[in-house]
């Protein structure tokens, strides 16, 4: 199941897989990355799933070929018998009159499939080429303790096998070339992401404060971040703000596993030391990230009790809600803290983390600053009408309003609405662009659906928007993207925002947040 | 339009999917601010679609999911039979839905978990004491096993359309939640604009 769910969700993993050592069509010359040291715990998980994903592509390159090769043998015999069934439904042993010698032949087929591999180039042109389904197909003989078929029947018989069998073949002759676009495309990827990864590493991060802001930088990070350097990358655009080090991470870590003991030992009511949060609420807290942990990607199967980063995560937010008490644990963040921990090491993820979360937007959003969060989706709504003037009007006459689907997209960073990678190149551009590119990602999938909503009411309308469909695909997106303007009248976003802010700053002296103690 | 409100962890979006689509979702995400579905139900001969908010029960979203409570018509108030802070939490949620969805609203209370009799920490006529002092309907629900989810919005909606038939509720009125659906259009079950503000049709 996990690997199932990777393979339609995750092409870098599939990609990965592509290369793992079992499917290795160019003799070891692999494009996978080289894997720097400071990648260790995102290396570790893709190795992880690298190994899952090869497990399964071997057991599928076994079965298609073990059923190709093993019809071949039979067809000789099968040549002056008419009378078909499917595969699978085999009759029983006894009633098939069958050769011992092919028998044999069979099984000698079948070990030396499994036992000696032909040379790659020869494999791969028989996973792409060789029909494999009509294989499932195979014209025998009426068993012996029947009366025969007459020679018309054989021969309509024979017929009508032929033709299903041309069928079946042309469908896959087409959709083998299919596959093999889709195979071609994916190395190209694979290879951009290779080439770009040189990139990365030689050129620009050594020069990072120099190269960052250049033309061919921002651009090329738009192509989206190869994830080996994916991290390190959203490490640096990120920052340190805060000048959290590994050091202080540790000590809000051995401080909150003291209070996870004085919890489960007690449930009694000791510090009260921030203003923020109460202790009923905070220890609720504590208790919704262990609730929250399990649930988030449960199809990935690796944040959940007894998987390899359950611990991890439940580390980084448990240190966070003991460094930020005022913020505390707020749901959204446990999808954040997965996709840094996928990416980056445990304290790195965790520097990473306070500091995203200590952005205006970020803060005021996990805050649940109410007032703050209305000026943030009214300067979308702003772009919104500027960019998609009928849609909005459509969402408009519904009393359709962002909140009911940016809260979600914004609190998680479209880690829980959007594919895992297809979110982190929404990352990747979120790091260059800033928080402007979250609202410019949401007004992207509205286009990208525009002609399908405008159709819709406002339940269909709601529902869609909180559960996109999972067949999104990242260069669809992305040119959507490309295309929303975030440019209203002159004003760019930062400045659109400002003047809202300026707008109502009398009327609500609520809007700053409570100060860290 | 329906609500679900509860503490985080109650199963509400759990109640939501067995309630849709007939099946338990083992490997659901926590909600961030509202999820939706929507299913017509035929209650006593009449189709009733039920536009259904399913909100986020964590604390710090309330100022949140409470901007979703207005015009709603009917509410599926959770909480855990194993967790007695979750029913605790109970009087708070009642206040907000009474307070802000109507006056009227048509509340019932889910004690969801029910397969885990083992560690259940409510018991049944300690909270069937507390949905009668507050006038509410109770049901002990599984959104694992599917036992009594249907019943519980269904029963919602019955209470609804027989306080129409009575009078006790004006559909007409702002807010109400409660729209009719164009007779026709009903027949043939497709899904249609509404004019009005949170645009519910025919039902709740």
């Amino acid at each position: 199941f996990t690997d199932v769910n990777l393979n339609s969700r995750n092409t870098y993993e599939v990609s990965r897989r592509r290369s793992a050592p079992e499917h290795l069509p160019h003799g070891g010359s692999a494009p996978a990355e080289p894997a720097p040291p400071p990648q260790e715990p995102a290396d570790r998980a893709r190795h992880r799933l690298g190994i899952a994903g090869a497990g399964s592509s071997f057991a599928e390159f076994f079965t298609r070929n073990f059923f190709t090769k093993r019809t071949k043998e039979l067809k000789p015999a099968v040549q002056s018998a008419p009378g078909w069934k499917l595969f699978g439904k085999v009759p029983p042993r006894e009633n098939l009159p069958k050769d011992s010698k092919i028998i044999q032949q069979e099984y000698e087929a079948r070990t030396g499939r499994m036992y000696k591999p032909p040379p790659p180039s020869a494999r791969r042109k028989n996973i792409e080429f060789e029909p494999l389904s009509t294989t499932a197909l195979i014209l025998e003989d009426r068993p012996a303790n029947l009366p025969a078929k007459s020679v018309e029947e054989a021969l309509r018989h024979r017929q009508e096998y032929d033709e299903m069998v041309a069928e079946a073949k042309k469908r896959e002759i087409k959709e083998a070339h299919k596959r093999k676009k889709i195979m071609r495309e994916r190395f190209k990827q694979e290879e951009n992401i290779a080439s770009a990864m040189v990139i990365w590493v030689n050129e620009i991060l050594p020069n990072w404060e120099g190269m960052r802001a250049t033309r061919r930088v921002r651009e090329l990070w738009w192509q989206g971040l190869p994830p080996s350097v994916r991290g390190k990358v959203w490490s640096l655009a990120v920052g340190n703000e805060l000048n959290i080090t590994p050091e202080l991470y540790e000590i809000f870590l051995s401080r909150a596993k003291e209070r996870w003991k004085s919890f489960s030992e007690t449930s009694s009511e000791n510090d009260i030391e921030d203003a923020g949060a109460s202790v009923a609420d905070r220890e609720a807290s504590l208790e919704l990230i262990k609730l929250d942990i399990s649930r988030t990607f449960p199809s990935l199967y690796i944040f959940q009790k007894g998987g390899p980063y359950h611990d991890l995560l439940h580390s980084v937010l448990g240190a966070y809600t003991c460094y930020r008490p005022d913020v505390g644990y707020v749901q959204g963040m446990s999808f954040i803290a997965a996709v840094l921990i996928l990416n980056l090491e445990e304290a790195d993820a965790f520097i990473a983390f306070a500091n995203l979360l200590n952005k205006p937007c970020q803060l005021a959003f996990f805050r649940v600053d109410h007032s703050m969060m209305l000026k943030y989706f009214a300067a979308f709504e702003v772009f919104f009408e500027e960019n998609l003037p009928k849609l909005f009007l459509h969402f408009k006459s519904y009393s359709l309003t962002p909140d009911i689907y940016l809260i979600d997209w914004i609190f998680t960073l479209y880690s829980k609405s959007l594919p895992l990678d297809l979110a982190c190149r929404v990352w990747d551009v979120f790091c260059r662009d800033g928080e402007e590119f979250l609202f410019r990602t949401g007004l992207g999938i509205l286009r990208l659906y525009e002609d399908i909503l405008l159709q819709m009411d406002f339940i269909h309308i709601a529902q869609f928007l909180t559960k996109l469909p999972e067949d999104i695909t990242s260069e669809k997106l992305f040119s959507c993207i490309a295309a929303i303007q975030m440019q209203n009248s002159n004003k760019k976003w930062a400045q659109v925002f400002a003047s809202l802010m300026k707008d109502n700053k009398e009327g609500d002296k609520n809007h700053s947040p409570a100060p860290k103690s | 339009k329906f609500l679900v409100i509860g503490n985080a962890g109650t199963g509400k979006s759990c109640l939501l999917h067995q309630f849709i689509e007939k099946k338990f979702k083992d490997d659901s995400n926590h909600t961030i601010g509202v999820e939706f579905g929507s299913k017509i139900i035929n209650v006593g001969g009449k189709y009733v679609k039920l536009q259904i908010w399913d909100t986020a029960g964590q604390e710090r979203f309330r100022s949140v999911t409470r901007s979703y409570y207005r015009g709603a018509a009917g509410a599926l108030l959770v909480y855990d039979i194993t967790s007695r802070e979750t029913y605790n939490a109970l009087t708070n949620w009642l206040t907000d839905a009474r307070m802000l969805a109507s006056q009227n609203i048509v509340i019932i209370l889910c004690g969801n978990k029910k397969d885990l009799d083992a560690d259940r920490e409510v018991t049944f006529l300690e909270a069937s004491r507390f949905a009668q002092e507050n006038e509410l309907m109770f049901l002990e629900t599984s959104a694992l096993t599917g036992e009594n989810v249907e019943e519980a919005f269904v029963q919602c909606a019955r209470k609804i359309l027989n306080k129409i038939e009575s009078g006790e509720l004006d559909p007409e009125r702002m807010g109400s939640g409660i729209q009719y659906g164009d007779a026709a259009l009903r027949q043939l079950r497709s899904p249609r604009r509404a004019q009005a503000q949170s645009a519910q049709e025919c039902g709740c």
